[in-house]
């Protein structure tokens, strides 16, 4: 049961419900305002039962007649026919009543109204402590008798019963609106934010403002109700200006409150996830600069440029000592004092010296660690190529004197066939073993860097047709058509042509070596987009099982059954001298075709 | 000429001896030696006419020991050196070295550029008396501009008529680089379109009766994506 209310009340649609419920709920209570002052009911009749009590009798009738009577007295006015009140003033020769030779009986006798000044002093009825009353200044001299008659006040009295009976059904109307409201507005900012699925605070997109901007909403809308209000009320007598006021004012009151309704819903759900006070533009800037500040000093600022620590504090304690020795010498100067004024120049002097010194010193620092840091690097690629050339060495030498004995070997007449055999093998193995360290130490060398280049203005077209001529033997051998589409003009770029001529090499060896027999190798060249782009293309005899990128790895190989010959490096050395020469190398895989395409920015 | 003693010196006693008995196959004497220090004192001590040195050895390395040597003779020094850069090589002749071998070498090619360097050496003195107008002389190459015949080490190589003529252009201007319509015009004193393949397959054919390791050319050089050349020894 629980849970079905907890799911109910937490749906969305529930919480719309109830939203637009709220809604209407507060224009109908504004509304009925409206509605109250159209009727021009006083609204004191609510509090106060009888007429001759209220605060309204006394400031709008009385205090007139008291105005009426004095300003008769002092001769700035009269009082007119029509007055429905009896009255009597007089300052001891003057006198002035509206019921001659009356005395103060006949007007005591309307006791429900009955106000006197005898004394200095005003009186209601019997009492003599009149309340608002004394705020009416009549001079002392005078005595004044205000009555009002018995017929007079029973109508009025009448008339705020009626008052009264529209009044106190409304107020009960209004109290019952307002403490369902408050209930409504209670449940949505208990419920809002909550989903049925968990009991976590969901922040919605409009809860990404700041909370502090939200809440500043408030205070346009307030002005733009209060404003809107004023402008839309009216009080006059026309029955439809009326209905029009009443519903425009709906309508404002509706549109502020579903505004001020998602405001403060929204400030609610922050403040639910104890966002409210963090989320604020106060907060973030008031965080950061903190946060700036209390960086300096726990070392945050610094951890990685320790060297600017002391930098910047120098640089803080120079600048403060230097603002508060101008300050000094402002005082001392204000003050005139002229020998004292000479003593914040010297200080400044002292300061700078010792900034400047320290500086100089932080400087030196940084220089030193930065050239560490360099002559470190320099070292450690030093020693890789060191290594390089050790390793080398050290593969070499043995390798040469195997080569040499299995050459030895060979040479031996009296060998037996199988002897023979076996022989051959070594050699050919020892020969491929010694591509292999060539390829190997060639790559390492230029993927390291260390690779002397002889840059110069070369031909690439020329370069190809070269390679392909050197290459005739390999060609004719391969059983295989070499298909050239080269361009009428020469293409000259800037690149090492000996490097290049072993990509070319590498490459077109690559697609002999490993093309279905009786196709077609593709080498084309051509200029596109002020480059030398070269594309080696061939028909693979053999599914590539593997990615453009795999093919480039050092000691892949497309063909994993054919290891009999090559290093498997060629084309990872081409890729890196190309890369290494100022080209691109790229290759794709589509299907059987195999394609590699060499680019490089022509030479202009 | 055939019983020439050549010194061999290496650190490694397994590559020097085998070194040993390939050249001896070949009939010649041999001393060897296993570094530097050692090299030198052979050389006193001996009548050597080649020497075959390592780069990388204890005591004295082969350069300090190359210019040592050439302070005072003039015998072929081959470098054999397990370091394959160009500039290693570059400085390796610079020093006075008149061939680079890289290890691990072809023992073929080794006994072929030792012969090579030994009949030039032997016959250096006999070619200078015979020295005229007509020979063009680079390296190991002797070019009868009159006769129209073409000696590499002092044995004759049989040529054709075009491949003699791209070597006559070549050789007279040793150090220029020639492009493939360039030979070709100059050559077959037509037009060139499309002769890169052509004047390659005949620079191709050279190369094999002039060098040792036609794949890593001593004499007739390509300039990748510029042209052809042979450089000034």
């Amino acid at each position: 049961m629980d849970i079905k209310l907890k799911n109910i009340s937490r749906k969305k649609s529930t919480k719309a419900a109830v939203f637009i419920l709220t809604v209407i709920m507060i224009t109908l209570t504004v509304a009925q305002f409206q509605f109250i002052s159209y009727n021009d009911i006083i609204p004191e009749s609510l509090i106060i039962r009888e007429y001759s009590k209220s605060e309204y009798f006394l400031t709008q009738e009385v205090r007139n007649a008291w105005y009426e009577i004095n300003s008769m007295m002092e001769n700035r006015g009269e009082v007119p026919e029509y007055a429905h009140y009896y009255y009597f003033i007089s300052d001891g020769e003057k006198t002035y009543s509206n019921v001659e030779g009356k005395d103060k009986n006949f007007f005591k006798q309307f006791d429900k109204a009955f106000y006197s000044y005898e004394k200095g002093t005003w009186t209601i009825g019997e009492n003599t402590n009149p309340g608002g009353i004394t705020n009416f200044y009549v001079s002392e001299g005078y005595t004044i008798y205000i009555s009002y008659p018995d017929e007079f006040m029973n109508e009025k009295q009448q008339e705020w019963e009626e008052s009264r009976e529209i009044l106190v059904p409304f107020a009960v109307r209004v109290g019952a609106l307002a403490v369902i409201i408050l209930i409504l507005i209670a449940f949505l900012m208990f419920q809002t934010g909550k989903n049925q699925l968990d009991d976590e605070i969901h922040l919605t997109k409009i809860d990404s403002i700041f909370s502090d901007v939200l809440f500043l909403f408030f205070i346009p809308l307030a002005a733009f109700w209060i404003i809107g209000i004023s402008n839309l009320y009216y009080s006059g007598m026309s029955h439809v200006r009326q209905m029009y006021s009443t519903l425009w004012i709906g309508i404002l009151t509706a549109f502020i409150s579903v505004m001020c309704g998602i405001i403060l819903l929204s400030l609610t759900r922050k403040a639910k996830a104890g966002r409210l006070f963090k989320h604020t533009v106060m907060y973030s800037v008031v965080y950061r600069i903190c946060d700036f500040f209390k960086s300096l000093f726990d070392g945050r600022m610094f951890e990685r440029y320790p060297l600017t620590k002391s930098l910047f504090y120098r640089q803080l304690v120079f600048i403060t000592s230097s603002a508060f020795l101008v300050f000094l010498t402002f005082l001392f100067l204000l003050l005139y004092v002229p020998l004292l004024v000479l003593i914040p120049p010297v200080m400044e002097i002292v300061i700078i010296y010792w900034y400047i010194k320290g500086n100089n010193k932080t400087f030196e620092d940084i220089n030193k660690g930065f050239n560490e840091s360099l002559g470190e690097q320099m070292k450690a690629e030093r020693m890789k190529i060191a290594l390089v050339t050790n390793v080398s060495h050290d593969l070499k030498t043995p390798l040469t004197s195997i080569i040499s004995y299995v050459d030895l070997l060979s040479k031996e007449e009296s060998l037996s066939e199988t002897v023979r055999d076996y022989v051959n093998v070594l050699s050919e193995k020892s020969n491929r073993l010694k591509n292999i360290v060539s390829d190997l130490f060639d790559l390492a060398k230029s993927t390291s860097g260390d690779i002397p280049l002889e840059l110069e203005s070369l031909d690439i077209k020329k370069l190809i047709e070269q390679t392909l001529a050197d290459m005739e033997d390999e060609i004719e051998k391969s059983n295989l058509q070499i298909k050239t589409k080269l361009p009428e003009n020469s293409l000259n770029i800037y690149s090492d042509g000996k490097k290049l001529y072993r990509v070319f090499q590498n490459v077109i060896d690559n697609a002999l070596k490993y093309s279905l027999a009786g196709t077609r190798v593709y080498v084309e060249l051509e200029e596109i987009d002020g480059k030398a782009v070269a594309k080696i293309k061939n028909t693979a005899a053999y599914e590539m099982d593997f990615t453009a990128e795999e093919i480039l790895q050092r000691f892949s190989r497309g063909d994993k059954s054919r290891t009999t010959e090559g290093s498997g490096l060629g084309l990872s050395i081409a890729e890196s001298f190309t890369n290494v020469c100022g080209g691109k190398f790229k290759v794709e895989i589509d299907g059987d075709l195999f394609k590699v395409q060499i680019s490089f920015n022509l030479d202009r | 000429m055939d019983n020439a003693r050549i010194l061999v010196v290496d650190d490694d006693r397994e590559i020097a001896r085998a070194i040993e008995k390939n050249l001896k196959m070949e009939g010649y004497e041999v001393v060897k030696a296993y570094n530097g220090l050692e090299a030198l004192d052979a050389l006193v001590s001996a009548n050597i006419q080649l020497i075959l040195l390592d780069v990388m050895m204890p005591k004295l390395d082969g350069l300090s020991t190359t210019m040592k040597i050439r302070e005072s003779k003039n015998i072929p020094i081959i470098i054999i050196s397990a370091k394959s850069d160009d500039s290693d090589k570059i400085l390796g002749l610079s020093m006075g070295a008149d061939d680079y071998i890289t290890k691990p070498f072809n023992p073929q090619e080794l006994v072929a550029r030792v012969k090579s360097h030994l009949r030039r050496y032997m016959h250096l003195g006999y070619m200078d008396d015979k020295v005229r107008t007509s020979k063009i002389q680079v390296g190991g190459l002797c070019l009868d501009t009159d006769a129209k015949q073409l000696e590499v080490d002092g044995e004759a190589v049989r040529l054709t008529a075009t491949e003699y003529k791209i070597l006559e252009l070549l050789m007279t201007n040793t150090g220029v680089v020639f492009s493939a319509e360039k030979i070709y015009e100059r050559v077959w004193n037509e037009p060139a379109y499309s002769v890169e393949n052509t004047v390659m397959v005949h620079i191709r054919r050279i190369r094999e009766k002039i060098e040792i390791n036609p794949k890593e050319p001593n004499y007739l050089k390509v300039v990748w994506g510029i042209g052809y050349k042979i450089e000034k020894h």
